[in-house]
């Protein structure tokens, strides 16, 4: 029941605020932070009350009759692949509410912004809790609205076409992800996703499989993203507001990886396991090619995002390489990636709020001069985003690795022995690009005649220090959330095993 | 008693660390000296484990390691434990780490005291204590990454404490770079032996048996790791230029933290880094840096820079003892680490009292400073091999077990005669350029304006009290104590878990004719700098390298090299080219297929011209087809 | 009693003529009066086919007259746009009258 309340929650709260447009900015604020603090607080209850020891199964469920005459169930819970990430949703909301006492992008309007925020919260809760494929399709769907209207109304100057490119090329994934559940509801005669994983493609063809497979790819691989369906990506983040960044990134990227290991995987691991090289290989050269196109980016906000394609590709390699090992790394990473950017994005967006520009040129030289605290902050993230071990971006990224070592039996091993090498290399680059803009943002000397900016203040520092913690604790003891993690692998490989 | 306290060492340095960060501006000088006794407190305790340690091996013949694990991540197979696991090597090592980084503690108390980020300074060197003590302590392999990593950060923040100014933080760039490169075949390799073993503990890793194969690239892939790490060739690059950072931090990376990590990481897995194949390679790698080093050191201009190359050349002395599956490499670590922090620290109070690093502005420095005189000739005199000094015991050491290493068959025969003839070249050098150091420094006359006097006392007593173990703590390590401690009690005869190969042995031992042989060595290289030197004292003795001396003190342009052939054309020309490959044809074929359909469209709209008769004359032929072909089909 | 394709020549004469007029003439007023060529071919069609089959209802002769009626409708309707027409642009050349012409598309568009 506490997940329909916290989907309760969200959904009144957007609703209320979306209706009364005219409320005051403080009103409005005070009400989106209690709302998303309830749903916070709920997630935590969620996560305390799960067993940890039965990590593998949906907890926590409501299994009610929806639409009979489709056999279609409102049917949710958590196991432990999403548990990680409601969690991390209702999180990165709340701060994202914290953050609008501070600052509500043009042209204004803070209670439809917020409840537009809230109304993401809900679609993105909806789509880790479903465990039936037309639900999950239609939370998945949903999320699009909310983020459509988040990029298109609060972004930035080319913020229409960043929104329609994004949404189309979404779109695209979807169509080919709704035949392919169409498909599956036929040969299954079920759409409930607990009994098709825990089938494991038992009386679906292979040929049938590698095509809904393909059909399941296309959506995840374009939410990931996946290289090459990644261009979408750093527009969208460049156009969007602060907080649409933070949750495309933090989240919205999630739900192509937990799309794969929700369904694809678990669903069609025969196909899983014939496309994993393909998996492995782009995700190998997302990694390297999104390090290159960070070395040169000008503006900061673009190469955060494209250093977040290099990270999906760690984490797409982990579950290419099929084994628990790679799979908990993915997890992992998945939590990991959204801590870590989420922290990123809030500075970039506070860069941008003092010196309205995000171009690396004029941000630079010397933040640390004007804003000790500021730049402070901004090394420890780009300290955190190369996947320095002690903070949570490493276990994801090295586990990875270690995971491509061995992959599992029947992939090809030297193939993957290569994709283990170019990751490595990949972290090189990571570390490159990331010293390179410290170097060239934070550190030096300020030019003539910059002046001392503004350095954290309360608000921004209420939203960062979550993250900044969990950055931390995570990177010493990642059990929080591998804990829970190991068993959803298995799972998830099941019959493999 | 020792498992239950072990976790203190790295802990609390690095509590300390993250208090000092976090309220280091509302601490002010408080928060150094939170960071000086956070160090304090770990070195006693350190010298306490060790004591126990060698009681333990005394008396209770076990010379087991006392291990403590907290599992931190599951993950499949694997089970990763911040551990701690202490035995004899891990208790020596730290002793040497906490005692030199308190030493840099207390003199950066002086030494640093006007710097206005004191703090975060103060702080990140106990960060790199702790990262230190976790590498030494750790009982997992991915916990020591974790440690051996930080470290790495750690040296990049310190070395660009100076950050105002570009060439600073590229060399702090440089350093972890170059470092992470190394690293990228460190990670490789644990990969291999953790999958290889199923698991990341180290005695389990130890434990297990591998393929010939597996070990061989294994072992090479740790190797590629340990040299970046130490700045053995052709990794060697960032060292030289990591000199950027403050003085009392190359003391604290050279003598006890980051590149001896290298060295204390292949013997700490000796069984996995030390095959037959990477031995040989070892040798062949630290025969080239010695030697490289020590000319690179012969024609440096700033003081700290031949201190720097010298430690390069030293570190090459540690692994060609390790190559030879002796113990003496371990035992040049803890000597270098007391003369090299003695030589930095030195240096910096001789910087201090000149203003400048370079030898150019140095010299008649004898007078006026007497305390930083004498500590400095002592470290001078342990670093270029005068007799039974700690450095002379111990590079000896290293030479013996290359003798002895060509009969007992541990690495080829060539590696170890290489290792001879290289060793016996450094020493000349070596003497060379530290009589080179001591005249230019102390002999002749002060410059005009240098008024030479010694430091307050915070900075001279942890460096007189560093001259002690310079002299002498390589005769205490010729006591059978060390083999003992690091190898058990050959009499009780109780192998030590995981060492149960034929691996690294012996302790350290003063043999009449290699003692005579490197104090000739010594004699030649000193004696014929000195007479270069007095035939015209005004000038530098270097100049006996002659024209190549300048390109020599450039490290022989390797770091040049490798900026023009990998930075600036990955950089500056690869990148740019992949991110217009993602504009032009990637997001170009995005936006393109978007183009075309509105194109498609575009045609169609043609044909609403508005002219309605052009309408109807479309209909009637439409009307007409499809009459004709109803009637003819 | 003559031939049903007399008629039947005819009314394809005059629709013919109708049809050349609607496409090619430009006055308004020329094309409303070649549709009413068209429908007297229609008309003469209707007749002529209920004669010839002798229908019972005399259905062809009962279009007709809604065909006549609904032409003069018709005329009266389109009399008054051409009216209109003349009004608004000074002209009843009816391919001058492009109103429900696409315009340019839009740039930027993707």
């Amino acid at each position: 029941m506490i997940l329909v309340l916290m989907l309760v929650v969200s959904l009144a709260g957007a609703l209320g605020l979306g209706l009364l447009p005219g409320v005051r900015r403080a009103a409005a604020v005070a009400v989106a932070i209690t709302i998303s603090g309830v749903v916070l607080a709920l997630a935590c209850g969620a996560a305390a009350t799960f067993d940890r020891t039965r990590a593998g199964e949906a907890q926590l469920g409501v299994d009610a009759s929806w639409i009979p005459q489709l056999g279609v169930r409102f049917h949710i819970g958590v196991d432990g692949l999403s548990l990680p990430l409601v969690v991390l949703t209702a999180l990165l909301t709340t701060l994202c509410c914290i953050h609008a006492i501070r600052y509500v992008p043009e042209p204004g309007n803070p209670a439809t912004y917020l409840a537009v925020l809230l109304g993401l919260e809900t679609a993105l809760l909806a789509t880790f809790m479903s465990l039936d494929l037309v639900l999950f399709f239609a939370a998945f769907e949903s999320v699009l609205l909310p983020m459509y209207f988040l990029i298109a109304i609060w972004g930035g100057p080319a913020r229409r076409a960043a929104a329609t490119k994004f949404v189309l090329f979404t779109l695209l994934g979807s169509t080919l992800m709704l035949v392919a559940i169409f498909a599956l509801r036929v040969h299954t005669g079920s759409s409930d996703i607990v009994t098709m994983a825990a089938a494991h493609g038992a009386g679906i063809p292979t040929g049938v499989q590698n095509a809904l497979f393909l059909g399941f790819l296309a959506a995840f691989a374009i939410k990931a993203p996946l290289w090459p369906f990644h261009s979408w990506l750093p527009d969208a983040h460049s156009e969007a507001p602060t907080a649409g960044s933070v949750l495309l990134a933090g989240v919205l990227l999630k739900m192509g990886t937990y799309g794969l290991l929700r369904l694809a995987v678990p669903v069609l691991p025969h196909a899983a396991h014939t496309f994993a090289p393909l998996l492995g290989g782009l995700a190998t050269v997302a990694i390297i090619y999104g390090a290159f196109c960070c070395l040169a980016q000008t503006d900061v906000k673009r190469l955060i995002a494209y250093s977040s394609v290099g990270h999906m590709g760690f984490i797409l390699l982990g579950i290419a390489t099929l084994t628990p090992l790679g799979i908990s790394a993915a997890l992992f990473g998945n939590v990991a990636h959204g801590v870590i950017t989420s922290l990123l994005f809030f500075l970039a967006g506070s860069l941008k709020e003092r010196d309205h520009t995000y171009s690396i040129a004029e941000l630079g030289p010397g933040l640390l001069k004007r804003a000790p605290r500021l730049g402070a902050v901004l090394i420890f993230g780009l300290i955190a985003t190369l996947g320095l071990p002690g903070l949570a971006g490493f276990w994801g990224e090295v586990l990875a690795i270690f995971a491509s070592f061995r992959p599992a039996n029947g992939l090809p091993l030297v193939a993957f022995r290569f994709f283990m090498g170019a990751a490595l290399l990949g972290t090189l680059l990571a570390a490159g690009y990331a010293l390179w803009l410290i170097q060239r943002v934070v550190t030096g000397r300020p030019r003539e005649g910059a002046v001392a900016t503004e350095d954290i203040s309360r608000v921004e520092w209420a939203a960062w220090a979550p993250l900044i913690g969990l950055t931390l604790v995570l990177g010493l003891y990642p059990d929080l959330v591998l804990g829970v993690s190991r068993a959803a692998a298995l799972a998830v490989l099941g019959a493999q095993q | 008693m020792i498992a239950q306290s072990a976790w203190l060492l790295p802990a609390l340095p690095a509590f300390a660390a993250l208090a000092v960060l976090v309220a280091g501006p509302q601490l002010g000088t408080r928060g150094a000296w939170l960071a000086v006794l956070a160090t304090l407190v770990p070195t006693v305790l350190s010298i306490w484990m060790l004591l126990q340690t060698i009681d333990r091996l005394n008396h209770a013949l076990t010379s087991a390691p006392v291990i403590a694990a907290h599992r931190i991540a599951t993950l499949g197979p694997l089970s990763v434990s911040a551990s701690t696991r202490v035995d004899g090597l891990a208790a020596l090592l730290c002793v040497v780490v906490t005692v030199v980084a308190l030493c840099v503690q207390v003199y950066s108390t002086a030494y640093m005291r006007d710097d206005s980020r004191y703090s975060s300074y103060a702080a990140f060197v106990s960060l790199f204590t702790a990262a230190m003590l976790i590498v030494v302590l750790s009982g997992d392999l991915l916990w020591l990454l974790v440690g051996w990593e930080v470290m790495g950060i750690c040296s990049y923040l310190l070395i660009g404490h100076h950050w105002e100014d570009k060439p600073n933080t590229d060399a702090a760039i440089s350093a972890f770079i170059v470092t992470r490169f190394g690293d990228l075949g460190f990670t490789a390799g644990l990969a291999v032996f953790a999958i290889g073993a199923g698991s990341t503990s180290i005695s389990t890793v130890l434990g297990a048996t591998y393929s010939h194969t597996t070990l061989v690239v294994g072992s090479l892939l740790l190797l590629m790791g340990v040299v970046g790490k130490s700045a053995q060739f052709p990794l060697q690059t960032w060292l030289p230029e990591a000199m950027a950072g403050p003085t009392p931090v190359s003391a604290l990376i050279h003598a006890a933290t980051m590149v001896a990590a290298g060295v204390y990481v292949v013997d700490r897995l000796a069984p996995i880094a030390l095959t037959g194949a990477s031995s040989a390679t070892l040798a062949v790698i630290a025969s080239i840096t010695m030697v490289f080093a020590a000319l690179c050191a012969l024609a440096q201009e700033d003081l700290k820079r031949v201190l720097a190359w010298s430690t390069v050349s030293q570190l090459a002395y540690m692994y060609a003892g390790l190559a030879m599956h002796s113990n003496a490499g371990i035992a040049h670590l803890v000597t270098h680490a007391a003369f090299k922090a003695l030589l930095f620290l030195a240096a910096g109070c001789v910087a201090h009292a000149v203003g400048s690093t370079l030898m150019s502005k140095m010299g008649g420095l004898r007078r006026g400073m007497p305390l930083t005189f004498i500590s400095m000739t002592v470290g001078l005199a342990t670093l270029g091999g005068f007799p039974m000094l700690s450095g002379f015991v111990t590079k000896d050491a290293v030479l013996e077990s290359a003798w002895s290493a060509r009969e007992t068959g541990v690495v080829a025969t060539w590696a170890a005669w290489l290792v001879l003839v290289a060793g016996v070249v450094t020493a000349v050098i070596t003497a060379a350029y530290c009589v080179r150091v001591w005249l230019r420094v102390f002999a002749g006359r002060a410059p005009k304006g240098v008024r030479p006097h010694d430091p307050p006392l915070a900075m001279s007593a942890p460096v007189l009290f560093l001259t002690i173990p310079s002299a002498f703590v390589g005769l205490l390590l010729t006591g059978h104590w060390f083999e003992v401690l690091l190898f058990g009690d050959p009499t009780t005869a109780v192998p030590l878990e995981g060492v149960s190969f034929t691996g690294v042995q012996g302790g350290v031992q003063v043999q009449l004719s290699w003692a005579l042989v490197s104090s000739a060595a010594a004699a030649v290289g000193a004696g014929t700098l000195f007479l270069v030197w007095r035939a015209a004292p005004h000038r530098d003795p270097a100049r006996i390298l002659g024209r190549s001396q300048a390109f020599i003190r450039d490290g022989m342009r390797m770091g040049e090299l490798y900026v023009r052939l990998f930075v600036r054309p990955l950089r500056d020309r690869f990148a740019p080219t992949v991110a217009t490959i993602d504009r032009r044809v990637i997001d170009g074929g995005v936006v393109g297929t978007g183009r075309s359909a509105v194109g498609l469209g575009g045609l169609l709209r043609r044909t609403q011209t508005g002219n309605v008769q052009l309408y109807i004359t479309v209909l009637l032929v439409g009307v007409l087809a499809l009459a004709v072909g109803a009637v003819a089909l | 009693m003559i031939h049903l394709a007399a008629p039947l020549l005819l009314a394809a004469g005059l629709f013919s003529c109708g049809i050349y007029g609607v496409l090619a003439r430009r006055n308004a007023v020329l094309v409303l009066m070649s549709i009413e060529l068209m429908l007297g071919a229609v008309n003469v069609n209707l007749l002529a086919f209920d004669s010839y089959f002798h229908d019972q209802l005399h259905g062809g002769q009962i279009l007709a007259l809604f065909v006549i009626a609904i032409a003069a409708a018709e005329v009266g309707v389109g009399l008054a746009i051409v009216l209109q027409l003349h009004r608004a642009r000074g002209s009843i050349a009816i391919d001058l009258a492009r109103g429900l012409a696409d315009e340019d598309p839009p740039r930027g568009a993707q």
